[in-house]
C-alpha cells in the first residue's frame, strides 16, 4: 500500500512524445508523462532503460530529437543546462558530481551562484555589497548545512569525505538554489540501510517544507514504493507503466520487465 | 603550541569569511609587510633589490596571474610570456606617445587592461579545447606574440635593434629612479594585487572558477556559463600577468627586446606555479622565491663553503642540482611547497605534544 495518498491538480513539467537516440542506439523512443506540482515522482526501470537520459533531457544536457518539454506552461525544444537552472531545476548526479577540490560549505555556495550577482569591482575589493552578498548567501547555506546536518563537515574538503555524506552535500549543493523542480539521479545507490533512510528522511523533509517537486530516479522498490506518489516504468526506452506505486506492483509489464518472462 | 586556534571563537559569518582567520597568521603576515616595507629598506644594497627583491616580486605577480588561469581555473596556458610582452609593450607605447600619462601607475593598469583584452582573445578556444591541447593552442600565442613584437616595428618605435628603453619614471609626479624606490612601487603594487587575487578567489567568483576546474560539466548543470566563466579567469589572470610584464620592462630591465619575454619566461612562471603549489595564493610566491633565489644560492654555496671550482663546471652544477631538487620537491608533494606548508601549521598546532 503507498504509504502516501496525496492529490495534486496542476501540472508542473509535462514531457510529450520525446525521442532520444545516439547514433542508431534509441535511448528514448516516444515517452510521454507529467509532474504535478508538489509531488515526488520515481522514475524506475532496468539498467539501460533510459532514466538518466530522461533526466538529461529534462535539464537540458541532452537535446531530444522528437517531442516537446512543457515546464512551468512553458514549451520548449531546446535549452541549454543554465537555462534550465535559471528557471529553478536543480539536480544530483548519479556518480557523484562535486566540486573535490572545494569544501563542502564552497560547494554548497556554488549552488547559490545563480543569484549571487556583485561584479568584478566589488568582489576585487570585497567591501559593501560583496561583503553583504557572501554574508547574506552564506546565512542560507548555513540553513541547509543544519537541515542536512553537516555542521562538522563545513570546511572539509569534499574529496575527503565518505560516500555517504559526499550525497548528502551534493543534494544541499542542490537545494541551496532553492528549486522548484528537483532531479535526483539514484539517490541512495550504494548506500547501506541507515544512510537509506536519512536520505528518505531528507527527500520527504524537503517535499514537504520547502514544497519542492521532485523527479528521482531509484533501484530501491521498498524506498521507491514507499515515498514515492507517482512512478513511471521505462524499459528499453520505451514507457512499460505509468501510475500510483499500488497500480505499478500489479502492472503485468512491470513485473516481467523486471523478473523476466518464461519463454 | 605557538600555533593554536583555541579560544578563537567566531560569532559572525564575516569574521568566519575573513582571509586569515587564526590571530597568529594575520599577526605574521603583518609583521612581514611591515618589515618588507619597513626594516627591509634600511638595511638592502642594491645587489639584494636589483638580482633577488625586484626579480623575485614581480614574478610573484606573474605567478599569481598564471595561478589564477591554471591553478583555479583549470586551463593550462604556455602563453605568459607572451602575454607579458603585450603588457610591457602596451605601457611603452602609452609612455612614449602620451607622455600626459608619464604616472606609472596610469602606465601599468594600461598594459594589464591590455594584456586582459589580448588573454580573452585567446582563450576564446578554451571553451571547445581542454588539457593539453590547450597547452599547445596557449603556445600558439606564445609564438604569435613574439613575432608581432619583433616584426611590427610600430610596437617598437621603428628602433633598428628592435630594442626599447624607457627613462624619466613617475608616480604623481614623485620621480622613480633609485633600486630602493622601484622597490616600494613594485612592493606595494604586488601587495595590492595579492589582496585583490585573494579577494577574487575567495567570492563567488572564484568558487565559478574552482567549480569549472573540477567537474565543468557539472558546473553548468548548476548554472554557471563555461564560456563566460573561463573568459573571466583568462582576463583577470592576463590583468595580473600582463602588470608584471611591463613592471618586469620599465623597473627591472629598464631597456629590453622581444627576447625578455620568449617561451623560456612562460616555462619558468609555470614551474613557480606547479612547485609552489596549484590553487594557493601563497603558493605563488613560494614558488617564486624558489626559482628566484635557488639558482643564485647554489652558485653562491661552493664559495661560501671555500670549495673552489671553475665558473662553468659551477654552471653546470647549479643546472644539475637545481633540476634534482625540483624533481624532488614533485616527488615529495605533488601539491607544491605551499601544502608543505599547510602540513607543517598542522603539526605546529600540536607541536610539542604528541596528542
Amino acid at each position: 500500500m503507498s504509504a502516501r495518498a496525496r492529490s495534486f491538480n496542476e501540472v508542473l513539467l509535462s514531457v510529450e512524445g520525446i525521442s532520444l537516440s545516439f547514433g542508431g542506439v534509441k535511448a528514448l523512443t516516444d515517452i510521454s508523462f507529467d509532474i504535478a506540482k508538489g509531488e515526488i515522482r520515481a522514475i524506475i526501470g532496468p539498467n539501460g532503460a533510459g532514466k538518466s537520459s530522461m533526466l538529461n533531457c529534462i535539464n537540458g544536457f541532452y537535446h531530444p530529437q522528437q517531442g516537446a518539454i512543457t515546464y512551468k506552461g512553458v514549451r520548449r525544444s531546446q535549452m541549454r543546462p543554465h537555462e534550465a537552472a535559471e528557471q529553478g531545476i536543480a539536480r544530483t548526479f548519479q556518480n557523484i558530481a562535486l566540486f573535490r577540490g572545494m569544501s563542502t560549505l564552497d560547494n554548497i555556495m556554488t549552488g547559490r551562484n545563480l543569484r549571487m550577482k556583485t561584479g568584478l569591482f566589488w568582489q576585487a575589493l570585497r567591501i559593501g555589497p560583496a561583503e553583504r552578498e557572501e554574508i547574506e548567501h552564506r546565512r542560507a547555506v548555513e540553513e541547509i548545512i543544519d537541515f542536512l546536518e553537516i555542521q562538522h563537515v563545513r570546511k572539509v574538503p569534499v574529496g575527503q569525505l565518505p560516500y555517504g555524506l559526499q550525497k548528502r552535500v551534493e543534494l544541499g549543493r542542490a537545494l541551496a538554489a532553492q528549486p522548484e523542480l528537483l532531479l535526483l539521479d539514484e539517490p541512495m545507490a550504494g548506500m547501506n540501510i541507515e544512510e537509506k533512510q536519512d536520505m528518505c528522511r531528507f527527500v520527504l523533509d524537503v517535499n514537504d517544507e520547502f514544497g519542492t517537486t521532485i523527479c528521482l530516479i531509484e533501484h530501491d522498490m521498498g524506498v521507491v514504493m514507499d515515498i514515492s506518489d507517482r512512478v513511471v516504468v521505462l524499459d528499453y526506452g520505451r514507457k512499460i507503466g505509468d501510475g500510483v506505486p499500488d497500480e505499478i506492483k500489479r502492472n503485468q509489464a512491470v513485473i516481467d520487465a523486471y523478473l523476466g518472462v518464461g519463454h | 603550541m605557538l600555533y593554536r586556534e583555541a579560544g578563537q571563537f567566531k560569532t559572525s559569518y564575516g569574521a568566519d569569511q575573513q582571509i586569515f582567520p587564526i590571530l597568529q597568521d594575520r599577526i605574521f603576515v603583518l609583521l612581514v609587510i611591515v618589515a618588507a616595507f619597513l626594516v627591509v629598506p634600511a638595511i638592502a644594497s642594491p645587489y639584494l633589490y636589483t638580482e633577488i627583491l625586484i626579480p623575485f616580486l614581480i614574478l610573484s605577480l606573474a605567478a599569481i596571474g598564471l595561478n589564477i588561469l591554471v591553478g583555479y581555473c583549470g586551463q593550462v596556458s604556455l602563453g605568459t610570456g607572451g602575454f607579458m610582452a603585450v603588457g610591457a609593450y602596451a605601457a611603452y607605447n602609452l609612455w612614449l606617445r602620451a607622455p600626459e600619462f608619464n604616472n606609472l601607475i596610469v602606465v601599468f593598469l594600461f598594459g594589464g587592461l591590455m594584456a586582459a583584452a589580448v588573454g580573452i582573445l585567446f582563450g576564446l578556444p578554451s571553451l571547445r579545447i581542454k588539457g593539453f591541447y590547450l597547452a599547445v593552442a596557449t603556445l600558439a600565442s606564445q609564438f604569435f606574440l613574439d613575432w608581432m613584437f619583433a616584426r611590427v616595428k610600430w610596437f617598437t618605435n621603428y628602433t633598428p635593434s628592435g630594442s626599447v628603453a624607457v627613462g624619466k619614471l613617475e608616480v604623481f609626479g614623485v620621480q622613480i629612479d633609485q633600486p630602493v624606490e622601484r622597490y616600494i612601487l613594485i612592493l606595494a603594487i604586488v601587495v595590492v594585487a595579492t589582496v585583490v587575487a585573494k579577494n577574487l578567489v575567495r567570492g563567488h567568483i572564484g568558487r565559478s572558477w574552482m567549480a569549472i576546474r573540477d567537474m565543468d560539466i557539472a558546473a553548468e548543470i548548476i548554472g554557471f556559463r563555461p564560456l563566460r566563466t573561463k573568459l573571466s579567469a583568462f582576463a583577470v589572470s592576463s590583468f595580473f600577468i600582463g602588470v608584471a610584464g611591463a613592471m618586469w620592462g620599465f623597473l627591472r630591465l629598464g631597456s629590453w627586446e622581444p627576447l625578455a619575454f620568449d617561451i623560456n619566461r612562460s616555462f619558468q612562471i609555470l614551474f613557480m606555479v606547479i612547485i609552489g603549489g596549484l590553487g594557493s595564493i601563497l603558493g605563488s610566491f613560494l614558488g617564486a622565491a624558489f626559482i628566484v633565489l635557488m639558482p643564485i644560492l647554489l652558485n653562491q654555496l661552493p664559495g661560501w663553503l671555500g670549495v673552489k671550482m671553475s665558473t662553468a663546471l659551477l654552471s653546470h652544477l647549479e643546472f644539475m642540482v637545481f633540476g634534482a631538487m625540483i624533481v624532488f620537491f614533485l616527488i615529495v608533494e605533488p601539491h607544491g611547497l605551499a601544502r608543505l606548508w599547510s602540513i607543517a601549521k598542522e603539526k605546529l598546532r600540536l607541536w610539542p605534544f604528541p596528542h
